[in-house]
């Protein structure tokens, strides 16, 4: 079916008005749907959506006034954007967020790979400067004195950093 | 360069590529969009630490690129490559980007997550896919630590990604199924098993060059190997219909649609992408049913990919809508 505008590209959106019951029907193509304002159904993100659901969630529960201790988010600011601010707020809001997680997903229980580890950003830094060590230590063991030299400069960098 | 669309599968023609996509995110770090200057660039370089210049067996050494050093018509190449995606070359912001030599592993660093990587073969191998796309996580393990919740999985900035974060798809060209209007109850039916089609360029259920996407939705509550699993199954049920519809069709009336292609495209003196993708996707289909005996097979899909707009330019240097379509017949009519 060809766009009742254009006649050039093939119709996508398909509008029936009901004036005085009087039934009308359109069939438009996207670009001309857009040009009659019928484009927005296209805006509707899935952030948009998002939001909706964990707005809803709000209804049944006290709203929370925390704020996630990493990113400074409220529930209010997550459920306005339908994003989530950090790793974080997935256990601070977690009584807030499971009602619309369990709609979106029916299965809320992860059953993929895992890992096991857990340090923050500033551990991570510290681990790796361990391991880029004991790198170094078996470069120089090894004689390996190009890659102990790059070694050494990777290391000066974090550690540089760390003190800032 | 790409390889992925230099390779053609004997046994599923159909299946143009695979890819797995993993969204991860590290530990007690704001995601990006709320992450300070600072904070995105101190991820950029802790990353860059561990991935610049390591080695993964199946796909060579890497290489770390800030986004401000690339060329605008550079990125908009890669994204018509599919290395990296449209989102990503519109985000603002110091963002970083992984890739391997032949671009087969893709690593966007600060997209909508932290970190996405992305594996790209040629034809149906979405387990090989998974395996580089594995030792490529666990390369970043040994310096960062991900965001992991034992019931939620990985911790990802949308929601909809939560659990495994993996996103496995196939490109399957499906121009019979597409003529046939049997991609509209192909989308209805998959979707009730938890996987989508999508058209690959254009807007909406609009498709060029009959070429689809296939892919998982459900990210929790089902293992990688599952997913992928599925997605297998499905795509070689998908094709073998697109397989028998094709033998069904009135040969003299096939053969004639793809010479007709095949001609326009040897003596065009102008083509547009839209015309380029409409013919190229006839000819593939010529050469997969026999009609057409290229020495390289991918030759279309090399074609389709390498004379988009951004392509074209990053080759031969910014030109107007008009001297693109007189440069694409060019390079057609030479390459053929």
């Amino acid at each position: 079916m060809m766009c009742d505008k254009c006649g050039k590209n093939p119709a996508t959106t398909h509008v029936k008005t009901v004036v005085n019951g009087v039934v009308k029907e359109t069939n438009l193509c996207p670009h001309c749907a857009a040009k009659e304002g019928y484009g927005s159904f296209g805006k509707m993100s899935l952030a948009n959506m998002l939001a909706s659901m964990f707005g809803d969630s709000t209804q049944n529960v006290n709203i929370t006034k925390e704020r996630c201790k990493c990113c400074k988010s409220s529930f209010a600011d997550i459920a306005q954007s339908g994003r989530v601010g950090c790793s974080e707020c997935y256990e601070t809001f977690k009584k807030e967020l499971m009602p619309s997680l369990n709609r979106l997903h029916g299965k809320v229980q992860h059953v993929g790979k895992g890992i096991t580890k857990s340090l923050s950003l500033q551990d991570q830094t510290k681990d790796r400067l361990k391991k880029l060590k004991e790198e170094l230590k078996t470069a120089v063991d090894s004689e390996e004195y190009e890659k102990a030299a790059q070694l050494r400069d990777e290391i000066k960098e974090l550690e540089r950093k760390e003190d800032n | 360069m790409s390889s992925w669309y230099k390779t053609v599968s004997p046994d599923q023609p159909s299946v143009v590529s695979s890819r797995i996509r993993l969204a991860r995110n590290i530990k007690a770090v704001p995601f990006p969009k709320r992450m300070s200057e600072t904070q995105k660039c101190d991820m950029l370089s802790l990353v860059k630490g561990i991935l610049d210049g390591a080695t993964l067996d199946a796909v060579g050494t890497l290489k770390y690129f800030d986004i401000a050093d690339i060329p605008e018509e550079e990125l908009y190449a890669m994204v018509e490559r599919h290395i990296i995606s449209p989102d990503f070359v519109k985000k603002e912001g110091p963002r970083g980007l992984v890739i391997s030599e032949d671009e087969t592993l893709s690593i966007m660093l600060l997209e909508e997550d932290h970190i996405r990587i992305q594996v790209l073969l040629g034809g149906l191998a979405l387990e090989k896919a998974y395996e580089i796309a594995s030792a490529a996580e666990e390369l970043l393990a040994k310096g960062v630590t991900f965001a992991f919740d034992e019931q939620l999985g990985y911790l990802t900035e949308c929601p909809t990604n939560l659990g495994t974060g993996l996103r496995a798809s196939v490109m399957l060209h499906l121009p019979v199924l597409e003529s046939s209007k049997m991609v509209a109850g192909l989308a209805d039916s998959v979707s009730k098993i938890g996987l989508t089609v999508r058209g690959m360029y254009g807007e909406g259920s609009r498709s060029r060059a009959a070429l689809y996407q296939l892919s998982n939705q459900v990210t929790l509550g089902i293992s990688e190997k599952a997913a992928i699993e599925n997605l297998n199954a499905i795509t070689t049920q998908i094709t073998k219909r697109e397989e028998s519809g094709r033998n069904e069709l009135d040969r003299s009336a096939l053969e004639d649609a793809v010479y007709r292609a095949l001609g326009t495209l040897k003596y065009a003196r102008r083509i547009s992408s839209d015309e380029m993708m409409n013919l190229i996707s006839r000819v593939k289909l010529g050469v997969i049913s026999g009609i057409l005996d290229m020495v390289d097979p991918a030759l279309p899909m090399t074609l389709l990919i390498e004379t988009q707009p951004a392509s074209l330019q990053r080759t031969a240097g910014r030109m107007t809508a008009d001297d693109r379509d007189i440069c694409r017949a060019s390079v057609i009519r030479e390459r053929l």
